[in-house]
């Protein structure tokens, strides 16, 4: 029997880490718990009374959650287009969501001194507002390039 | 890269559903091929040439913006 050499079982396992999707059926888990944080984000006001910093942070967390299951669950059919057309899409989410963290900290500071004399002073983008907007993006421009072909 | 997968399609009175699921793909994705949208890889070629039963140059060829 041929014994595999080490760099092939590397490279066998760097393959399989690179191409690990979750079943079709997380992509509906990831829905049902994206549209439940999401709509507890606005039910937040109305339910929670005084610190809500902890429900606020659970939702958010959950909101990611939902999204990522969502990106990284098969398709019902998976071909070599779709591993393209996702490849592409994280990509191109990764450049945009580089350009949205440099530039938005600016765009902020500039609108909100325009508007007000005493506006916020410069400051950077949370963890969160990155991680939604490259998921966001990365969803929106795999579904979008499928649809068109 | 053209081709003429619709031709060899219709000569197999074929549909591109019915293409797709013989060579494990998405519908999409034989549109997509049809329409140069998206060029195949060569193991899919192969699956393509075995269904239609003729070589790969056949059915595909270099265009001259290749």
């Amino acid at each position: 029997m041929k014994k595999k050499s080490i760099s092939e079982c590397e490279r066998d396992q760097f393959n399989k880490l690179i191409k690990l999707r979750l079943p079709n059926a997380f992509k509906t888990v990831g829905l049902i718990i994206a549209v439940l944080a999401f709509l507890s984000m606005f039910g937040r006001k109305l339910l929670i009374e005084g610190d809500a910093e902890l429900y606020k942070s659970i939702s958010r967390q959950a909101l990611l959650i939902g999204l990522l299951l969502m990106s990284i669950s098969k398709d019902k059919i998976e071909d070599e287009m779709t591993y393209s057309l996702r490849m592409q899409s994280y990509g191109f989410a990764f450049i945009l969501g580089v350009l949205y963290a440099m530039m938005m900290p600016y765009v902020d500071y500039g609108v909100s001194n325009a508007l007000k004399p005493e506006g916020e002073t410069l400051k950077n983008l949370g963890d969160f507002q990155i991680l939604i907007f490259m998921l966001m993006i990365q969803l929106m421009f795999y579904h979008t390039s499928k649809r068109i072909g | 890269m053209q081709n003429k997968i619709k031709i060899e399609r219709a000569i197999l009175d074929l549909t591109q559903d019915d293409l797709a699921k013989k060579i494990g793909v998405s519908r999409q994705t034989i549109n997509s091929i049809e329409a140069n949208r998206y060029v195949p890889s060569t193991v899919l070629a192969l699956k393509l040439s075995e269904v239609f039963n003729k070589s790969v140059n056949e059915f595909f060829s270099l265009s001259e913006e290749d």
